[in-house]
This record gives C-alpha cells, structure tokens and sequence, in this order.
C-alpha cells in the first residue's frame, strides 16, 4: 500500500491509484481537476498559497439550471437596481471555509467583464455583488461562482435581518457620539464641580458651561433623536411613554442650563442631559441587540424546498419545475430523496419516512396504489407515482402557509419594565408640574421654581430603570449561552419566566428519536464484520442503530464487499458471502425464508441467520433520555402542568407517558392537531412552552408563546423555535427554566431598586433639596446598583 | 489672558477628538466593521496585485457608468 496523496485541488487525502495524475498533480476527482485548470488560467493560481492546507469540498454535486436565475420572476423578486443604475443581488455563497475562498470569489467575480462590485463577508458568507446587466447575466455569475467550486443562492436583503442591521449601525453611530460627547463633558463637569466647593470665577464658569453647551447638543439631538421620534409616535397614540419622559426632562434641562449660561449665574445642568441620553440608549441598544425576525425564518423554510422535480414525459425522465408539475403528471422519487407532491404510486414499493408530518419514528412501507404524501422522504424507495394536487395545493405547501400565519401572530406577553414606564413617566411628569406650580404659587420667583421643577425630572429621569430589564437578560443571555441554552429574544426569558404549561413531544425530545440496541443475544460465534457491513449499507433506523452499536464495541469500520446484496423492503437485507446465505431483517424475512424461531419482546427485533440459522437477534428500543422523569417530576412539582402530544400510536405513547410520568399525554396527533392544542391551551388562559424537535412541531412550535427546539433537531425547528437547546438534553430545559425564573427574579429586584432611590430622591428634589453634585451621584449609583445586581445572576449560579 | 488660554485649550481638544469621531463615525458608515474577520486578513492579501485589482475594478465602474444607460 502506497501513501495516501492530497488532490492539488481540493486537499482531502486519497490512495493515488484511484486519482487523476496529471504531470506532477493528482486530483481526487474531474471537478477538482477542473476548478484547478479554470484557476490557472483565469491567473488565480495563488489561491493556494493563500488557501495553505485548508481542505475543500470537491466540486462534484450537479446543480440545476442556472437560467432559472434569469427568469423575470427571480429578478423581480430578488434582484435591485442601485443608486448608480447597475443590478444588484445579495447571495449567499455556500463553500467558504477560509479567507483564500472570500479571495478567490471576489477575484474571480471581479476577472468577468460587467461585474462592477462583489463584496463577500467572510463572517456570514454573504455577498452583494452588482453588475451591468447588458454585459452579463446573473447566471453567468452563477455560473461562474459554481465553476471555482462553491455554491450560490440568492436571499432577500430586504428582510428583517438587513433591517435590523441597519438599525443596529444606526445606534452604532448614536451611541459613539453620545458616549464620546459624555465623557468629555464628564471631565469639564469635574472642574465644575470642584469650582463649586473651592470657588470658581463667573467667567470660568461660563467657559464651561459653554464648551459643555457644545458638546451637549449633538448628544441632545442627534443621538437624542431616537427619543423626540418615540414621544412623538406616543403622542400620536395617545400614550406617555418613557421616551416622553426622557425626551421631555433632558430637553427642558437643555433649554434652561442655556439660559444659565447665558445669564451668567446659576449652575447649568449639560451634564446630565448627556448623562441620561447616554444611559438610556446604551439600554435601548441592548434590547434592540437581541431580536429575531419572523421574515427570515419563513426564508429559510422555503429555502429547503428544492424547486425542481423529475417527471416522466414520453417515457423520458425530464426535471420539471415544482411549480409547472400538472395533477396527472407522474414524478419520480429515487433513494433517499424528498416527496414535494402528493400522489398515488404506480411502480415500484419501498419504504417512507414520514416522521416529517406524522412524528411516527417507524418507517412506513408503501406499494403499488398506496398514497405518497408531500414532505415525507423516502428511505429506500424508488418509485413512480402519479400526482394528485398541484404544488400549490399539496400538504407540504399547505404547512408552509399555516406556518406563515402561526408565526404572524404569535402571542407577546407585554413585558413588565414597558407597563410599568408607561405609569412611572405621566406619574414623574404630573409631579413635576405639581413641584412647579406649588413653589410659583408660594412666592418664589419663576426661575427658582422652574429650576427645583427641573431637578424633580432629572433626579426621576429612569436610568436605572432603562437599564434594570436589559442588563439582566443579557447577563441571563451569556449565561444560558454558556450552557447550551440559545434564547434568541431577551424578552424571551420574561415570558418563559411566566409560563405554566410545558407541552413535550415524544420522539426526539422525551426519547432520543433512533432506536437503540438494547439488548443483544448471541447464539452462536460469528464474524460480527460481516454483519456491520450488511447493516452499513442500509439506512434504514433500525441497521443504522445496530451498526452504531457494533460499532461502539468493536471500533472497527472496515467494510467487507459481498458476493450478492439485495434488500427486500420492509422485510430486511439478503446477501451472499462465500457460497454463505447471510439475512438480517424482521420476522417475516426469516419466515419467507422458512426460518422459525420463538422468541418474545415488547422491543423491536432485528434478527441475523447464516445459512438458515439464527445466530444473534438484536433488541431494539427508543431510549429514554437521561433523566427524563426526575426532571418532570421537578418542573411539576414547581407548578407546571406537563402535557405530552405525539404522532406515535396509543401504545407507544401510554408506554413512554407511564415511564416518564406524565398523566396528560395525547397521541396519534397531526402537526395542525398539535398547533390546534396549543392555541385551546391559549383559549383558556394557559402560558404556553413546546419543546420539540421535528418539522411535524414547527407550527406548534411557533404557535406557543415560548417555541423550545433541539439543537439536533431538524433545521427548520430550529429555526422557528424561540428557544434552541444545543446539547439536546431534558437537563437543560430545566436549566432554561431555572435561569428564566432566576433572570425574572432579578429584573423584579432592579426595578423595585430604582423605584426605591425615586422614592427617596424625589420628595427632596420637590422640595428644593437636591444640588447638582447630589443629583449626578444619586444617578450614577443607582445605575451602577441596578448593574452590579444583575451581576449577582452568575455568583447565584456557581453557587449552585 | 487665563480665561483665553483654557478656552483655547478646551477648544483645541475637543476638535481633535471631534476629528478622530468624524474618522471613526465614517469608518462605520462604510461597513469597514461589518466583517471583522475580513478586516483582520486583509493585512494577509495586501499587495501589488490587490492595489491592481481594486484599480482596475474601478476604471471597470467608470466606463460602464460611462456608457451604461438602464432603461
């Protein structure tokens, strides 16, 4: 055996009998051969160099046709015309593993002629590229991009996820100005300060004042803008909302601090309007942080929809575009590919996997005249079947609509710190006039009450109270991260913090969803190589488990050809080894080949006989999580009723509810039953969480006010769930539970903080108590009380 | 002549650290931080070709802008 060789292309290492030499390459494959070739002589070649020993996909997979990309449809839909008049798309390229790649597609993209810009993200695999859409067509860029080994699909920037972008830069550029400006001001209100104590000459003083003046103003209403729009769309609605508050404090103490200056007496007060402008943007920035869009889930569904199907025309198997595809017309499904219609098969039998819809972990086998139904997959089936509905009508486009719908109104439970300001700011501002109106009215002079009226506001102005909810989730946030736990909204943590009914699924979220050895009885001594390789290349749940099984013990993969191999659908596999008749299957693929055997078990059976003997019968059951029942015994015991729903049949369902001790369970439930179930649990006023895994949950996943989805769960739950628990485990939806509870907790104890300190700070203020050195300290503490308590969340959690 | 001299010095300062905001507020606008890998390997690809490359791209814009008439 000779050494295993690196193709020039792509670096994965092979035996080089099998590679394409060529002088002094070898390559693994045509494709990298090929993508080799264009490199050098597009003058690419220093790719290598730059890629160094990053290894590549080969660029084998066959793609569809590219022209599609310059249907009319497509462009409308996709494609832009920018400032300067040139096409504009936003893609995402599949393929980029380092920045060699980022180089050699934007080089590639920029060698062809009309290809006025590409810009690729190295972070998201995202690229914008324009082009003079005379000279070349999208396609050809396509192509282009396919050629040198990636993939490309267009995704619409103007969702959300581009729009929240933006909005994040935007507060990018408000927060670096206000902050910038503060900190200044900052160091100038230190020399203020000191003067007040030790004596400051009025023209110093005013200096000050006037630089502060200054640096204020951009503060005010540049990054202060974001408050006048929010006050404004209040007022429109007939509401006060903290942006009111904020809006209406700093621009007074604004105003008046200018008067200050320019009458030359008094003290001005430019350090807090930039104070609290500052403050409670920096809190406004964290909740925009955190925000998932529906818009960009619906994409990604839709994304995993291939758009074309293969039908039978004049005898021929030609790709049809999914939507063009008539009742009538007759599709083929091959091994292992998706059914995307519904119909009725007219050739050919094998097995389906239909877990998709039904949540049924046992594949299901179908032949002649039995219905296919879109969305399931076939395991091991090839075969033909006539369409009964269009695309648009089919079931799996049906769930693809009810999603749409589900996500569009997917309850909000309005957030305690939002009610709470809408009180704290008309409550503020009424005392505040109040104040003013009290002193005017007792003989002051205007300026000394409009002045103690002022420092009513800034001494209430809330922000602590703007930092109290979002510095807690995020510390809550970092935290689940580190755990495994994603909460994609920080809001999130607020609602499942008041959640009373845990909805679980069966299959993948309760048990592990394959079927495991569970108990193995040999009869008599055999090569267990030879039964790995017969159950490897079957990917049929229950060859795959046994195979992991082997596998485990034995740590050893290599794989043995055999004579003949045949597998028999729904029965099992047939082969032949050294004149050696090998079967491993079910019952009735032993009892076809008259083989009977006694032998009892609630659990799945697999067995395996050489030469008409049965030698080993495997076990196979789903397995339960670790810790399963502890762990709903624990959130019950909390108050949280534990409902399970699953597609499996009564049996299944009752053994795996008994186990875990689970009273409510329902079973043979629909994806739309389940959605159904859920929104009855909103109709009587439960607080809904599901936690599932499967395509079958997604619309109850995004119908429940809190969606939970495991980490190795299907992309598309894990896309709609609100929630993703990366290690899969039960352990960590309680842990979700505990740090939503404790995070709930904390941002309770903030908010009772910063309404403790007005409490206390604001009768002074009314009664004309507070100096400006008081109001800039009690400030800055209650802020730093409401951080430094949130803080508490991890010390709580080590403790642990 | 005191009071000249702080305000002088309080103005001086904050222009330039007005200056540097200024610098850092475009670089933003730009989306020279959209992509934080990127901007760290760009120092790994800069060289005679990427300066060819990048004015090349741009005579490529001009022309087309010359000519390039959307409909």
């Amino acid at each position: 055996m000779s050494e295993n060789i690196a193709c020039s292309h792509c670096h994965l290492e092979f035996n080089p009998s099998v590679m394409i030499h060529e002088g002094e390459h070898y390559f693994c494959c045509n494709g990298c051969q090929g993508v080799f070739h264009l490199l050098n002589e597009e003058g690419l070649n220093s790719f290598y160099e730059k890629a160094g020993n990053v290894t590549l996909n080969p660029p084998t997979q066959q793609y569809e046709d590219s022209s599609n990309f310059n249907s009319p449809a497509f462009y409308e839909r996709f494609v832009k015309i920018n400032k300067d008049g040139f096409s504009e798309v936003a893609l995402i390229i599949e393929g980029i593993h380092c920045s060699a790649c980022v180089w050699l597609n934007e080089k590639a993209l920029h060698k062809m002629d009309g290809v006025i810009e590409a810009n690729i993200n190295f972070t998201n695999n995202k690229a914008v590229i324009a082009w003079a859409d005379d000279i070349v067509k999208l396609s050809n860029i396509i192509d282009m991009i396919r050629a040198i080994g990636y993939n490309a699909y267009p995704y619409d920037a103007s969702l959300q996820e581009a729009h929240a972008n933006k909005e994040r830069k935007e507060y990018y550029l408000r927060m670096a100005v206000a902050i910038f400006a503060s900190m200044n001001i900052m160091w100038i209100a230190v020399a203020q300060y000191a003067g007040y104590f030790s004596g400051i000459t009025q023209d110093i003083k005013t200096i000050l004042n006037i630089a502060e003046g200054i640096l204020a103003t951009p503060v005010l209403f540049y990054s202060g803008w974001i408050f006048y729009r929010g006050a404004y769309y209040g007022i429109r609605n007939r509401t006060i909302n903290m942006d009111t508050l904020v809006a209406t404090g700093s621009s007074l103490t604004y105003l008046y601090s200018i008067y200050i200056t320019l009458a030359q007496r008094g003290e001005a007060y430019f350090d807090s309007v930039s104070m609290i402008i500052t403050f409670v943007l920096v809190g406004k920035f964290l909740e925009v942080l955190s925000k998932k869009s529906a818009a960009d889930t619906l994409d990604v569904i839709t994304k995993h929809i291939p758009s074309e199907v293969n039908i039978v025309k004049d005898s021929r198997i030609v790709a049809c575009k999914l939507n063009d595809v008539c009742v009538g017309d007759i599709v083929v499904v091959a091994t292992g590919e998706r059914v995307l219609l519904d119909g009725e098969i007219i050739k050919g039998s094998g097995s389906f996997d239909e877990s998709n819809l039904t949540g049924e972990s046992d594949p299901i086998y179908k032949q002649l005249g039995d219905s296919v139904i879109s969305g399931t997959t076939s395991i091991d089936a090839d075969v033909h079947f006539r369409a009964t509905k269009d695309f648009q009508h089919s079931t799996l486009s049906n769930l693809v609509a009810l999603l749409e719908s589900a996500i569009n109104k997917k309850p909000k439970i309005q957030l305690m710190a939002n009610k709470l300001s809408e009180y704290f700011s008309s409550v503020i501002l009424s005392f505040a006039f109040l104040t003013f109106l009290f002193w005017y009215l007792s003989a002051h002079d205007f300026e000394t009450s409009f002045m103690v009226a002022i420092s009513v506001i800034i001494i209430a102005c809330p922000c602590a109270l703007a930092l109290a909810t979002p510095v807690a989730t995020l510390v809550g946030l970092s935290l689940g991260a580190s755990r495994g736990i994603l909460f994609k909204e920080a809001a999130h943590l607020e609602t499942m913090a008041k959640i009373d009914t845990l909805v679980l699924d069966k299959t993948g979220t309760i048990t592990i969803g394959k079927p495991k050895v569970y108990q193995e009885h040999i009869y008599s001594e055999f090569d267990k190589r030879i039964l790995y390789s017969l159950v490897k290349s079957s990917n049929h749940p229950v060859a795959c488990g046994i195979a992991e099984y082997i596998l485990q013990e034995s740590k050893d993969d290599d794989s043995i050809l055999f004579d003949t191999f045949k597998q028999i659908p729904a029965c099992g596999i047939e082969a032949t080894l050294k004149e050696k008749k090998i079967l491993g299957g079910n019952l009735k693929l032993m009892k076809q080949n008259s083989i009977y055997i006694d032998f009892v078990s609630d659990n799945t059976l697999f067995y395996y006989a050489i030469d008409e003997k049965v030698v080993a019968i495997y076990e196979l059951s789903d397995k339960m999580k670790e810790g399963a029942k502890e762990i709903v015994a624990r959130l019950s015991s909390k108050g949280i009723t534990t409902i399970m729903l699953t597609g499996d049949n009564e049996h299944t369902a009752k053994k795996v509810a008994l186990a875990v001790g689970i009273e409510n369970f329902l079973y043979e439930q629909t994806p739309q039953e389940k959605s159904d179930f859920i929104t009855k649990l909103h109709e009587e006023g439960k607080r809904v969480v599901m936690v599932g895994d499967g395509v079958n949950d997604i619309l109850a996943l995004s119908c429940a006010d809190i969606g939970i989805a495991m980490g190795n769960g299907s992309d598309v739950a894990v896309e709609v769930g609100d929630v993703v628990l990366l290690n899969d485990s039960l352990k960590s939806l309680e842990d979700a539970f505990k740090i939503s509870q404790t995070t709930y907790t904390l941002i309770k104890q903030n908010i009772y903080i910063s309404l403790f300190y007005n409490a206390l700070t604001i009768p002074l203020a009314m009664s004309g108590f507070v100096i400006p050195l008081v109001a800039a300290i009690s400030m800055s503490v209650s802020s730093l009380l409401v951080v430094g308590n949130s803080m508490r969340i991890r010390l709580q959690w080590n403790k642990k | 002549m005191d009071n000249w001299v702080i305000a002088m010095m309080l103005g001086a300062s904050i222009f330039l650290g007005a200056v540097a905001l200024f610098a850092f507020l475009w670089a933003i606008k730009n989306g020279q931080f959209d992509d934080e890998e990127k901007f760290l390997n760009a120092a790994k690809f800069d060289g005679q070709d990427e300066l060819n490359d990048a004015i090349n791209q741009e005579r490529k814009k001009k022309e087309l802008k010359r000519n390039y008439k959307p409909e």
